[in-house]
């Protein structure tokens, strides 16, 4: 018997005889390779190897979790009893239940046409430096740049009480890149996040040397002919990055269960959507947005949740409604549903909550062109640097990195910092026409204490506001 | 573990390292996160890992060994990794030991503690005295151990415990509060009087009404004034100056905040994160950064200090200088006198959020949640909600017109990521957004 299976066996064994009424194991083996290449020079490389085990019991209604990163049998031993101890430490007056799941067996992996393991670092870092020269070959005033690569192989093994009993592997693969280009004592700054699942393929498939060169001349010619952001009432045409942020930051995080229940109230905050939310219009009726944990190489490709539950879409929005809400198990018991398979943790050290995927506007037919073409007096804003939202998921802010004027249908010079300053439905309500160009973007998702940034990806084809306040 | 340590880096020398570091840490933390009044989750930790450093002909290489029971591999593995890598030409070496460290030892009482469900009931009932009938937050005991080996010359350990919790306090959706509690004594840790603050503040931002945009002169709570410092010295790491991550780039002599403000970072003074060195293993010690408001260096470890041509100031991390536990000097104003020079302004409590648009300019915004209030004469009229803090981090430092007299001890989730002791500030002129009809 292997390892893991060994283990998280033998950690489910001695839970059940403890008297547990639900137990999990989850082991994990990441194996990660990381480099900064920071103004032309490489940083430091950084090759990780973590292994362990979480175990998570439901004791007299009351959760307990406990890892352990030693992997002996008297370790897990003891973590089981620590899961325990605390889980019965907790005095609850009402009992957490988790909804009914069918147990599953399964064995699930994303091919990889070239595999992570099989490319060197030294290839790894090449790769890397090449698109860096290809950069500074431009010629621009580029004072200060960074390009950030990581990818990780990731191997679970989840069992539960239950019977269910899953092993998957994920190969990730991921780049972060931030700019800073000056021109005449201005500045313009970006930073842009590309991931996938899968193999060493990824690279190519992104087109990272002309996202990067392409990004770098936009900033260039933002400093060169860039002109004050009209401010007012105007139309707003909105590139696959900007529909996606917006899809991360007010329709998935808000329709998160736990954060709706108040679980994430003291970190990540609750929502504008309560717990009988399901209907509530946010937006107009050509808005549609999913989370799609299934959609194939985006970075936060999963088949099976860290509860051992199948991963489907889910349409947080349809037809401009609260449709869905991302649930864990915990979450779904709470509003006598299901789970709908959101439960995810960064690593065997801490509990599955609930998260999103790969979050995005669900394209339709209309091409870039088409949306830009009636546009009177607008602003077409293909992306943003600076970006925020409140704690309720209500007001939003996107600012502009790379924007441009639109007269009469016509693309005009670029426009500086543009700001959208917005409530979540005047946004969504204001959405009259959806693209089909669906591009997505990788993220960093943070939320839960001790905080879980994990991988997750943002998207959406360009979408079309009519009569936005921008400034 | 200190064998452990000692033993990785011998052997990574061993291998035909230049350099070498190992911080064998054991981690024993425990948590409690509580929601609806409850708990949620408890949690409980029992690793060790180590952490290595190793340098190879300038070629760096970082790592975790999780698997302490077959280090001489993974050493082995890992060198053979870095004599693939790239030279670093910035890379000037680690600091030469050994060096005297303070004797620091943790609070018994800390150690021994296993249960934290009394301090989070204690949290939450003060809350709900002041009125609040949802409250959620964390309860932490954090241990860690660090056992500290390098090649040149240092060996060294340092255990550390401490008390946190954090709690948020609500009426309803729109109307909260936030405290906190820190602790290196149990005798110190105060939970009930963090939840009684996080309820009055809920209460008394009761139905709160739209904010309207404009400037403003604003008293800054202990809390978000810690955001506004975290970022401070966040910005002041010269890593982080470098890849253009920063507004106080070619600033060192130059003002960049009101006389007022004299910030400094001191990882060897009590703090929840109080550490006796750095990971190079030079001892920590107080660097004023801030002189009445003129910059005077950025964080460094020994290579950033040769770039710039000064020493190390005992910030080093394995990768990037970082600052340990910030320390703003008090002002002379009671927290009364500070609010009564307020004629017609704002009270924020607590933000998150905060994002750039520039690093290199500062050019920022942040969202304000939990209290916020519109003050005159300095008395709370009405409270607010849906503001956006729309400025410019060397504006707002150079406009603080005035510090309280009582520094408090502030960390929290995402905005204040290490210990920040910091007093109520007023700053003027401050830019107040709204999110448009």
């Amino acid at each position: 018997m292997d390892e893991e299976t060994d283990l998280a066996n033998f950690a489910l064994d001695y839970a059940t005889k403890k008297g547990v009424s639900y137990a999990e194991a989850r082991y994990e083996h990441q194996e990660q390779e990381n480099f900064i290449l920071k103004n032309g020079v490489l940083d430091a490389l950084y090759v990780g190897q973590d292994r362990g085990v979480g175990v998570r019991v439901l004791v007299n209604g009351a959760l307990g979790f406990a890892a352990t990163n030693m992997r002996t049998k008297s370790d897990v031993r003891a973590i089981v009893d620590d899961a325990i101890k605390v889980a019965k430490a907790s005095r609850r007056k009402t009992k957490i239940t988790f909804a009914q799941e069918d147990a599953i067996e399964m064995n699930w992996s994303i091919p990889e046409q070239r595999k992570l393991a099989d490319v060197s670092v030294e290839e790894k870092i090449a790769e890397i430096q090449s698109v860096d020269r290809d950069l500074m070959a431009l010629g621009l005033k580029i004072p200060a740049r960074y390009f950030q690569f990581s990818d990780n192989r990731i191997v679970k093994y989840f069992a539960n009480s239950e019977g269910s009993r899953i092993r998957s592997y994920s190969p990730r693969l991921r780049v972060f890149y931030f700019l800073t280009v000056a021109q005449d004592g201005q500045v313009e700054q970006t930073y842009r996040n590309y991931g996938w699942s899968g193999g060493w393929e990824g690279i190519a498939a992104w087109d990272l040397r002309k996202r990067v060169i392409d990004e770098a001349r936009s900033m260039q010619r933002s400093l060169v002919e860039g002109k004050k952001s009209p401010e007012g009432k105007m139309d707003l045409v909105a590139g696959p990055q900007v529909a996606g942020i917006a899809s991360h930051e007010s329709c998935g995080h808000p329709t998160e269960a736990d954060r709706v229940l108040g679980r994430e109230a003291s970190q990540a905050g609750k929502s504008f959507i309560p717990p009988d939310g399901i209907g509530m219009r946010v937006g107009s009726e050509v808005v549609n947005v999913v989370d799609d944990p299934t959609v194939e190489h985006t970075i936060a490709y999963y088949r099976t949740d860290d509860e051992g539950v199948k991963a489907r879409r889910r349409y947080l929005y349809k037809e401009g409604r609260v449709t869905e809400f991302l649930q864990n198990r915990e979450t779904a018991a709470a509003m006598h549903t299901r789970s709908n398979g959101a439960a995810r943790a960064v690593n065997y050290n801490v509990e599955a909550i609930v998260r999103m995927a790969n979050t995005f506007v669900e394209p339709k037919d209309h091409s870039v062109e088409e949306l830009l073409e009636d546009v009177k007096f607008g602003v077409y804003m293909k992306s943003f640097m600076e970006w925020n939202i409140d704690d309720k998921r209500y007001n939003a802010k996107y600012a502009g990195r790379e924007a441009y004027l639109v007269e009469n249908g016509e693309v005009k010079h670029p426009v500086r910092n543009t700001i959208i300053e917005l409530t979540t439905p005047s946004f969504w309500s204001a959405v009259d026409a959806v693209g089909k160009d669906l591009d997505f973007e990788a993220g960093f998702c943070g939320k839960s204490d001790p905080g879980q940034a994990l991988d997750a990806s943002l998207g959406g084809p360009t979408i079309r506001l009519r009569n936005v306040y921008l400034r | 573990m200190e064998d452990v340590s000692s033993r990785i880096v011998e052997k990574a020398i061993s291998l035909g390292c230049q350099d070498a570091i190992a911080d064998v840490i054991t981690n024993r933390s425990y948590q409690i996160r509580f929601a609806q009044n409850e708990a949620v989750i408890s949690n409980r930790w029992r690793e060790s890992t180590a952490s290595v450093f190793f340098v190879y002909d300038k070629r760096i290489l970082a790592s975790d060994i999780k698997d302490l029971s077959r280090v001489d591999e993974a050493v082995e593995r890992l060198v053979k990794i870095a004599k693939g890598s790239q030279q670093n030409p910035d890379y000037a070496g680690i600091a030469k030991g050994p060096f005297r460290y303070a004797r620091v030892r943790p609070d018994p009482k800390v150690l021994s503690l296993d249960d934290g469900g009394k301090y989070v009931e204690a949290a939450i009932g003060g809350a709900t005295d002041q009125g609040a009938k949802e409250c959620a937050g964390s309860f932490w005991k954090y241990e860690d151990e660090h056992f500290l080996a390098t090649s040149n010359g240092v060996e060294a350990h340092d255990h550390r415990a401490s008390l946190y919790l954090s709690i948020r306090a609500l009426l309803s959706l729109e109307s909260s509060g936030h405290g906190i509690a820190c602790a290196t004594k149990l005798s110190q840790f105060n939970p009930e009087k963090a939840g009684r603050k996080a309820g009055r503040i809920a209460a008394l931002a009761r139905s709160p009404k739209p904010g309207k945009a404009g400037r403003y002169t604003v008293v800054f709570d202990p809390l978000i004034f810690g955001s506004l410092m975290d970022q401070t010295g966040g910005r002041l790491g010269a890593w982080t100056v470098m890849a253009g991550l920063s507004p106080f780039g070619k600033k060192i002599g130059k003002r960049v905040a009101s006389p007022q403000l004299t910030l400094y970072d001191d990882g060897s003074a009590e703090s929840i994160t109080r550490k006796r060195f750095d990971a190079e293993g030079v001892p920590t010690r107080r660097n004023v950064l801030v002189n009445k408001g003129v910059l005077k260096t950025y964080l460094h470890n020994t290579s950033t200090a040769k770039k710039f041509r000064t020493k190390t100031t005992g910030n080093a991390g394995l990768i990037s200088p970082d600052p340990h536990a910030i320390f703003v000097k008090p002002g002379d104003r009671s927290r009364d006198e500070i609010f009564s020079e307020v004629k017609d302004g704002l009270w924020l409590t607590n933000t998150w959020y905060t994002r750039y648009q520039s690093y290199v300019t500062g050019d920022l915004s942040t969202i304000p949640r939990d209290g916020i209030f519109h003050i005159r004469k300095g008395e709370v009229v009405e409270a607010w909600k849906d503001i956006r803090l729309t400025d410019n981090l060397i504006h707002l430092l150079k406009n603080i017109v005035a510090l309280g007299d009582e520094p408090e001890q502030m960390m929290w989730w995402g905005e204040v990521s290490i210990p920040n002791f910091v007093p109520y500030a007023l700053i003027k002129d401050v830019g107040i957004t709204t999110s448009a009809e």
